[in-house]
């Protein structure tokens, strides 16, 4: 009998439910589902006018900013600044809602509309807002104080918030390059440590060019680089301030130090010791002075590189008889290899996001500049050519810089690309340059 | 209870098994990966109810309880304007003998209309229920004498209603109806008569199963919208990011108010996503959809989403 029940019981109960699930069909207005899936990307057609001028002396700030801004968000390869002859309204009062449909009839997505104005303390005050043409929202806005002669950066900072607003990243606008500026004959060729803003402008020396300077890294969170040189000895490992210009060495070992890279935390450098024909890897924290060595093999281990929660390094080792990339704890020990395409690899650096190594890979006559995932896979080759080398990530980890050497007589000179291997772009420098090495954002 | 196992059985079975087992393994691949098609759903209908479905005009309402009238006079329905070129058939004299294949047409597509017909009665009711709520509200005692006279004289009730009809039978170019506008031989002829004016066509009937048209203006949607959105760059890692909207549209295809987003975004890239999406709705519009299938396109959700990263 229970049995029956139950039955009976559970044929009701399905009834029931198929009752109630019909009625929703029924009766539940939910609207049709139209799957768009085909959208490509392209770039975001956005109005720049020129800033207005709070008084008639910041008119020419104000194009400034504007055209620095321009140049950045067309630079990235994901906006598409519409050129100011086209603009229906030249001007535009920042203070009030523009008048949307003179930019739509542009075809803008986005506008930026903003103010440069010098204040009675002499400061400059920068006002920006971007507004979504196509809802009419104000999609964000700021002012900003500074010095007039930082004018350039309040534009990187304002470049960064679009960027940022517009695609969901972090900007990398507002940071700066240090590279080596090479000038003279190729058999003569004077090797200066140069710092520049991202965009090429604002190039300051900060060696005299008397020693050679190699791999130059940005600490990635103090205005601090580390770099090599050869001076009268042995090539030895620097430290050296940008806003003090103090230099001094890294430690004090018997041999060769060489390919030195901060921590995350930008208290430690790590690098390579010579030692006879091997090589290997060391830590030093730089207010103890204490080293800790971190490989011990017969072989040439360099390039290290940690990843950005300072938990894990990458580096290049020849110890399976190629160069190639191995990652290992921060702490050292097991070692593994990564890298298992055709050639060697070397010069791998993690990216600020963790999400990616980038490499400079070596094979059939060719240099390639890529990246692959932390745990080898996922290998993308961005560029490939003669000579390209140096890889180094942009603070949001979106865009490599590299340096690339056309052969021949003449010199290297810098590019930029996605890491999707779009957008490949020359960063103008005043005579040749190589190894590049992108700071951390500025503000 | 002694059971002897062959050995040479048992290690044919094994190596079978193994060789087998091995086989299925290794040689079995990944599944071909088809990318989902918006399915068009089908249905088995009967004659019958197919008839049900077609019945009606294309840009008629979708429930109309009352006949196609054009003109007050007898009642005098007939089919509807749109398949009216072949009207012409039972012209023809009885001497000419090819035209009457058409004929025999026509009497298959009149078969839906009877019921117009046959709904004439259920109106007539309604003048007499009209005179009720007086009964129920007091107020405005002018009104109710004016809604008493005309209760009586349905025919004045219908003389009563040509401005709205007015409002309607606005002029406006369909294409659907260019075969009707071309053929002058007879202005008249389309005249439907009945004791009530009403100019608006059913559809179909309600009850019956409307076929499922997204397939045909939603690719069409999906054509016009695309051409408007800027997909924000979302670097090469796979974040399969979604945007849904709720969306109206009127009749000329302008949206009827801002589209309404379906949940918010976790992340800012997905933030900028659904903005992204947003801005092609609204730039893109009207949309040139189909007018028959308005009361599907009234309301919808369109869903941006990422296939291939």
């Amino acid at each position: 009998m229970p049995f029956r029940l139950s039955r009976r019981q559970i044929i009701t109960g399905m009834a029931s439910v198929g009752l109630l699930t019909s009625g929703q069909r029924a009766f539940g207005q939910a609207p049709k589902r139209i799957i768009v899936p085909e959208g490509e990307f392209t770039p975001l057609p956005i109005a720049i006018p020129n800033f207005t001028a709070g008084t008639p002396a910041d008119a020419e700030v104000g194009a400034g900013v504007t055209q620095v801004i321009t140049n950045n968000l067309k630079r990235s390869g994901l906006f598409a600044p519409i050129d100011q002859a086209a603009y229906i309204e030249k001007t535009i009062n920042i203070d009030a809602a523009p008048n949307f449909l003179n930019w739509k009839s542009i075809n803008a997505q986005a506008l930026v509309t903003g103010r440069m104005t010098r204040q009675g303390d002499g400061r400059l005050k920068a006002e920006f807002r971007l507004w979504d043409v196509n809802t009419g929202q104000q999609l964000t806005g700021q002012q900003y104080f500074t010095s007039p002669e930082y004018w350039r950066r309040i534009a990187h900072i304002i470049s960064d918030q679009i960027y940022e607003r517009l695609t969901g990243e972090k900007g990398y606008f507002d940071s700066r390059v240090v590279f080596v500026d090479e000038t003279g004959a190729k058999e003569r060729r004077v090797k200066r440590l140069a710092l520049m803003d991202q965009d090429g402008a604002n190039v300051r020396y900060l060696t005299k060019g008397a020693d050679l300077v190699l791999t130059p890294r940005f600490s990635p969170s103090t205005q601090e680089i580390t770099y090599m040189e050869f001076g009268q000895g042995d090539p030895r490992v620097y430290l050296f301030n940008i806003e003090t210009g103090q230099r001094e060495i890294v430690g004090n070992f018997p041999g060769m130090s060489f390919s030195p890279r901060f921590s995350p935390d930008g208290q430690r450098v790590i690098m390579s010791l010579q030692q006879g024909g091997n090589s290997n890897l060391f830590v030093m924290d730089l207010r103890s002075k204490t080293t800790t060595r971190l490989t011990d093999t017969p072989a040439i281990d360099t390039s290290p590189s940690y990843a950005p929660d300072g938990t894990r390094i990458c580096f290049e080792s020849d110890r399976g008889g190629k160069p190639q990339i191995y990652v290992m704890g921060a702490t050292g020990g097991g070692a593994q290899r990564i890298s298992f395409g055709e050639g060697s690899y070397s010069t791998p650096v993690w990216s600020p996001r963790g999400d990616y190594i980038a490499f400079t890979k070596q094979g059939g006559g060719q240099f390639a500049i890529g990246i692959m995932k932390p745990d080898g896979t996922g290998e993308r080759i961005l560029t490939s050519g003669y000579h390209n080398e140096g890889p180094t990530f942009a603070p949001n980890g979106r865009v490599l810089m590299f340096f690339r050497e056309p052969g021949g007589n003449s010199g290297p000179s810098l590019f930029t690309v996605d890491i999707s291997g779009r957008n490949e772009l020359r960063v103008p420098t005043p005579g040749f340059a190589s190894d590049p090495a992108w700071s951390p954002l500025l503000s | 209870m002694k059971i002897k196992v062959d050995k040479t059985l048992a290690a044919s079975i094994a190596l079978h098994a193994l060789v087998l087992g091995y086989g299925l393994v290794s040689f079995s691949t990944k599944a071909f990966e088809m990318t989902p098609e918006d399915s068009v759903p089908v249905d088995v209908i009967s004659p019958d109810q197919l008839a049900k479905v077609m019945a009606g005009t294309k840009t008629g309402k979708k429930e109309n309880p009352k006949p196609l009238v054009d003109k007050v006079a007898e009642a005098k329905p007939i089919e509807d304007a749109i398949g009216k070129v072949t009207e012409k058939a039972p012209v023809v004299t009885d001497t000419a003998p090819p035209p009457e294949p058409k004929v025999e047409e026509k009497q298959v597509e009149k078969k839906p209309d009877p019921p117009k017909v046959a709904e004439k009665p259920k109106e007539e009711p309604r003048p007499e229920k009209k005179p009720d709520p007086p009964k129920v509200d007091p107020i405005a005692e002018a009104i109710k004498k004016e809604e008493k006279k005309p209760p009586p004289k349905p025919v004045a009730q219908a003389a009563a209603k040509p401005p709205e009809q007015k409002k309607i039978v606005e002029r406006h170019f369909d294409q659907s109806k260019i075969a009707a506008l071309l053929d002058k031989r007879d202005p008249t002829r389309s005249a439907v008569t009945g004791d009530t004016l009403n100019s608006n066509a059913a559809l179909g009937l309600a009850n019956g199963k409307a076929a499922d048209n997204s397939a045909t203006w939603g690719s069409m949607f999906k054509q016009q919208v695309e051409r408007c959105w800027k997909k924000p760059y979302g670097g090469i890692e796979s974040q399969k990011p979604e945007a849904a909207f709720a969306i109206r549209l009127k009749r000329d295809g302008t949206l009827e108010g801002m589209p309404v987003p379906e949940g918010t975004p976790a992340t800012p890239y997905l933030r900028v996503y659904q903005e992204s999406a947003l801005r092609a709705i609204i730039e893109c519009q009207p949309y040139k959809l189909p007018a028959a299938f308005f009361e599907e396109w009234k309301y919808f959700a369109p869903v941006f989403t990422e296939q291939k990263t």
